[in-house]
């Protein structure tokens, strides 16, 4: 390496889900030799269990890797072969062997790998604050799909320099050239621009590494003498505390700095100051332009809020930088023990699941909830449905607990009347706690703006899938020959139950969807009672749009119909609107509950099945003397058609 | 199996077991909805399962201690499938490795499961020879449709002609098994089955509804919308008929799905259910012997291949404990109609825990007042609507043995929502 300091560039990766971001992410490692062939585990970045499993990427790492580059050496050659479309990557190093070796410089790539999935937004929206370009990564084979579209429309709007990439090109299925036409459609992005590669054999490579060095912007001068650094993630390590992840602005840090977290106001000595590559490497400093990691004995993620802006406490910055949205919980759902065997014990292991859970991920939230069906849990809040249920499965798999998870909710906003007749606006996530009818001035629900890429001869089927759901058309736009996309505004509510389901199955799973909640809006909506017995069950009460609050009441009864065993007496089921019956089932009396034989001798087996027929019933909960089984609460669930 | 110190006469404290059941896992075809451990032997295994069985008996034979047997049940499986000269064989076996002379003596019990296809005059001879003195005969259905939906192969008038049989080869008892609430069966089809079974002036009769095991062909039937089981309602209507009938008929439900005139019980089954010992044979047989359970394993090719000084592969081996006898005890015991005797039962659950008996009379009480259970000469019995709730009543009792969990409530004191 030189003397010379390194030319810095940060950027980010974004795509749409299995386009090939995480391959792409270890091709570029191995190329800067970070990682040797043999040590390159798939997918590098990703680390988690279930990343590795779902293939997806959920935390997002940033890793730097030192590349050697010859400046303006070659870029006009490069985009005339990327036009090509030939791959040949002998072509792209010809000729050019001595100007590499003599005239190369140094830079310092610092990429960040982000999560693809719609809940994810705001993981990406942070990553892309600490970069100056994105490499938008396309599937030749898939096209453009909805997520590349709001990711890409995310990076635009950050003013980021992009480098559009065809990737997959060794497969006979991938289509460059149309694939090419589709961005530029969508996106506006010169066609000619983008890179051909196979993140899988490594075509293209070399000349996407050089397109980064050349086209990349470097980071801005500092604009103020003092130190600003921006925290764009954080993580929790065992033995470390938290790992705050930072880019540097303004000044530098140093190892030992007392450092100052601007927003929260709180101090902290710096402990250990790198970077990954992907190993952690310790430095003693980070200067303008970089980014690395810092440990500063935080013992709670809680501590450290990403998007805060970190000064020294000797010399503070007067200013934050532009910070970022905290992320807001949109889905809300219980999560209570599922077996109620030793309750007490069961609800302790849920709370030390989840709070250590907490440590790792703190865009969840969680508030110890009491409900008579099912006992103590906790409600929790959630970015999406994707996260709600990756949060369930990694408490169930690193906590070792068993859940009993209630139907989601969103959060709606409640104008409520007050006693002094004044107007407040509250927010309400649980059915239950709607406020009396006659105090509610207005309900409010969250509003997403949908993007759906879909091929042309389902857009009737789809469009009506989105009117039945309560939305509003808004564009349609021309993709290539086949494809279309349409944006229509639809409540976050009709779309967390099903309807990402129903549209993969109507375009027989060929429609992609991302959405964004963009605002709040005032609907008819109304709180639907259920009464078993002719009491109240407030745990199967649900927020329903006035017209449709009839259908989704008898679904409802239905469910709970199959659902309930039959008692010696009859039980009336009904639904309710303030009081006024909108629809009504009625569960037979009698109930027959003997099994025939004893299996001859194997008393052993009679006495397992009937310990389990109790662990059953231990689950219901009585009301009044209906015993309700666990099932029939979950019944709220699934009862969108 | 081998259990520690095996009585011997002479060894103090020593209990004789009475009881024998042998399992013969050969089918000529699988029924749809069986769960049994049977299966069409194509390799014809059948005489180096009967050496088999043989030497396990002789392992065995030390816990009868010299005893006389009781009463001894093969079952399967399709006994009647072995072939006769095998039977005789085995009943010579029997009778040297055991004491049989109270059976002989009309004074216990020793049944032949048999299908009503397969019983012939030589078989019926050989094993009335051989000290059997009652066969059950699976007659299941008396409809072809019907026991076409089972897939059960037997033309219907063979159950007649093998009552023939048995009668003339001299059998004091036998007993026919019937099947209820087949999906697409009618209420008054039933009653036709029973008319038909009544006619061959049976002592005793087992009506078993229709069950859908899991890992069956008919549950996967069922799953598949091929029929429709039979509704709750129509099943329990077909099992109160059932009752009424065969009671006008002298027959008595003894047990759930028993039947029989006064005296002609199962003895071997009764053993069953009141919680008596004996030995299992065979694979996939299940014994209790001295508060042990066990079973064998149940595959054939192990059975065959393992020999530990005669003793079979076995699983689930659980040992003594006196929570898990009482509610054996009290399961086994509510589904006869004698039901089980309160004090006893109060007084063992005391020594468990000096809360449960008051737990288990809150819940005899809850029961007894809808109607499900009554208390009669210190027993505690199902009533007849009660006899449909067997199962619920059982899992309750049983759950008075276990600890309630208190409602000590815990509250968040620190999680506050972040
Ligand atoms: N044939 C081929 N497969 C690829 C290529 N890049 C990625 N893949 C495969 O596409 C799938 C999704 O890749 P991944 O990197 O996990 O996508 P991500 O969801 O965007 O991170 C994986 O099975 C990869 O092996 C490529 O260039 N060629
Ligand atoms: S004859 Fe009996 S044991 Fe054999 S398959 Fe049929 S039901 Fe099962
Ligand atoms: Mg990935």
């Amino acid at each position: 390496m030189s003397d010379q300091q390194p030319h810095i560039r940060n950027f980010s990766i974004i795509a749409h889900i299995d386009h090939g971001k995480s391959t792409l992410a270890d091709r570029l490692l191995q190329a800067t030799n970070a990682v040797s062939a043999r040590e390159a585990k798939e997918q590098i970045l990703d680390s988690m269990d279930i990343e590795r499993e779902r293939g997806i990427t959920i935390k997002a790492s940033a890793v730097t890797v030192y590349h050697h580059h010859t400046p303006g050496e070659n870029a006009d050659e490069l985009e005339s072969e990327a036009a090509a479309a030939s791959g040949d990557t002998e072509a792209a190093g010809s000729g050019g062997e001595d100007v590499r070796t003599h005239g190369s410089e140094l830079y310092m790539l610092n990429f960040i790998d982000t999560p693809g999935h719609v809940d994810f937004n705001y993981e990406v929206s942070r990553a892309l604050k600490a970069c100056e370009g994105a490499i938008l990564v396309v599937d030749a084979t898939q096209g453009v799909e909805a997520q590349t579209v709001v990711n890409a429309y995310l990076a635009i709007s950050q003013d980021l320099e992009i480098i559009p990439v065809l990737n997959k090109i060794d497969l006979p299925s991938a289509r460059p050239d149309e694939v090419a036409e589709e961005i530029e459609q969508v996106l506006g992005i010169d066609p000619y621009s983008c890179i051909r590669v196979s993140a899988k054999t490594g075509i293209g490579i070399p000349e996407l590494l050089a397109a980064i060095c050349e086209k990349l912007p470097a980071p801005r001068q500092p604009v103020v003498p003092q130190t600003r650094a921006l925290i764009f993630d954080a993580t929790y390590d065992d033995y470390r505390g938290v790992i705050v992840y930072i880019r540097v602005f303004d000044g530098r840090l140093r190892l030992g700095d007392k450092i100052r977290m601007m927003g929260l106001q709180r101090t902290y000595s710096i402990t250990e100051l790198g970077k990954y590559t992907p190993k952690p490497v310790k430095v003693k400093e980070l200067g303008p332009g970089e980014t690395g990691y810092l440990v500063a004995a935080i013992r709670n993620l809680a501590d450290v809020r990403v998007g805060d802006t970190i000064t020294l406490e000797t010399d503070p910055a007067a200013e934050q930088l532009e910070g970022y949205q905290p992320p807001r919980q949109m889905v809300f759902c219980d999560f209570y023990p599922a077996t109620s065997e030793k309750k007490g014990n069961d609800f302790e292991q849920l709370r030390e699941a989840i709070e250590k859970l907490s440590l790792n991920d703190a865009s969840f939230t969680f508030q110890p909830v009491h409900s008579e069906a099912l006992g103590f849990g906790f409600r929790c809040g959630f970015l999406g449905l994707l996260h709600m249920d990756i949060i369930q499965e990694r408490l169930e798999r690193e906590g070792g607990v068993e859940i009993v998870q209630t139907a989601p909710t969103v959060s709606y906003k409640v104008d409520v009347r007050t006693k002094g007749g004044e107007v407040e606006e509250t927010e309400v996530h649980n059915p239950a706690d709607l406020p009396d009818p006659s105090h509610i001035v207005d309900v409010k629900e969250p509003i997403c703006r949908v993007e759906i890429m879909l091929p042309k001869h389902f857009i009737g089927d789809v469009m009506k899938l989105c009117l039945d759901r309560r939305g509003q058309y808004k564009a349609q736009m021309f993709v290539s020959e086949a494809r279309e996309m349409i944006t229509f505004e639809i409540p976050l509510a009709e779309i967390i139950y099903d309807f990402y389901d129903k549209l993969k199955g109507m375009t027989s799973g060929y429609a992609t969807m991302d959405y964004e909640v963009t605002g709040y809006r005032t609907d008819r909506l109304v709180k639907v009672d259920i009464l078993i017995n002719a009491e109240p069950v407030p745990a199967l009460s649900f927020i329903a749009h006035r017209d449709r609050a009839e259908q989704r009441g008898r679904q409802l009864l239905v469910r709970l119909r199959e659902e309930i065993p039959r008692h010696q007496f009859e039980i009336p089921l009904q639904a309710a609107i303030g009081g006024k019956i909108i629809a009504r089932e009625t569960i037979k009396g009698f109930r027959k509950d003997v099994t025939a034989k004893c299996y001859g001798g194997d008393v052993s087996r009679k006495r397992k099945l009937l310990e389990k027929q109790r662990e059953g019933k231990k689950r219901m909960k009585s009301v009044g003397s209906v015993e309700i089984p666990q099932e029939a609460f979950m019944a709220v669930l699934d009862t969108g058609e | 199996m081998v259990l520690e110190g095996a009585p011997a006469r002479g060894n103090p404290g020593y209990r004789a077991v009475r009881s024998l059941y042998i399992h013969v896992p050969f089918c000529f075809h699988k029924c749809h909805y069986c769960d049994f451990y049977s299966f069409v032997d194509t390799q014809d295994r059948q005489e180096p399962f009967v050496r088999r069985l043989i030497r396990e008996l002789q392992a065995l034979s030390p816990w009868a201690a010299g005893e006389p047997l009781r009463t001894v049940f093969v079952g399967g499986g399709t006994p009647s499938l072995l072939r006769q000269p095998l039977w005789t064989v085995l009943l010579d076996a029997l009778h040297s490795h055991f004491d049989l002379s109270l059976i002989r003596a009309g004074a216990g019990e020793f049944t032949v499961e048999c299908n009503p296809e397969t019983v012939t005059p030589e078989l019926l001879q050989a094993l009335r020879q051989g000290g059997v003195d009652r066969v059950s005969l699976g007659a299941q259905s008396f409809q072809p449709g019907h026991l076409k939906t089972l897939e059960r192969w037997h033309d219907p008038a063979s159950v007649a002609r093998s009552v023939e049989l048995v009668r003339a080869a001299g059998f004091p008892r036998w007993s026919l098994d019937l099947i209820y609430a087949i999906p697409g069966q009618t209420l008054q089809e039933w009653l036709l089955d029973l008319e038909t079974a009544l006619s061959l002036s049976p002592s005793h009769l087992s009506c078993y509804n229709l069950t859908f095991e899991p890992n069956t062909p008919m549950t996967r039937r069922l799953q598949r919308g091929e029929f429709r089981a039979t509704p709750d309602d129509v099943a329990g209507e077909m099992f109160q008929v059932t009752g009424e009938r065969l009671r006008r008929a002298g027959l008595h439900r003894y047990e759930v799905s028993n039947y029989a005139t006064p005296g002609q019980e199962s003895r071997h089954n009764l053993a069953y259910w009141r919680g008596e010992e004996w030995l299992a044979a065979g694979p996939s047989a299940s014994a209790h012997v001295r508060g042990h359970r066990w079973k064998n394993i149940p595959r054939l090719g192990d059975y065959l291949s393992f020999d530990d000084d005669g003793f079979a592969p076995i699983q689930d081996h659980e040992i003594p404990d006196a929570r898990r006898a009482l509610a054996e005890d009290l399961m086994c015991g509510i589904r006869l109609a004698e039901g089980v005797e309160a004090a006893p039962a109060l007084a063992r659950a005391a020594a468990l825990d000096p809360r449960a008996p008051s737990r288990l009379l809150s819940e005899f009480r809850a029961y007894e007042a809808v109607g499900d259970l009554r208390f009669d000469s210190g027993r505690w019995m199902l009533t007849d609507a009660g006899f449909l709730r067997a199962d619920a009543v059982a899992a309750d009792l049983i759950g008075a043995l276990e600890a309630q969990p208190d409602e000590d409530a815990p509250v968040g004191q620190d999680a506050e929502e972040r």
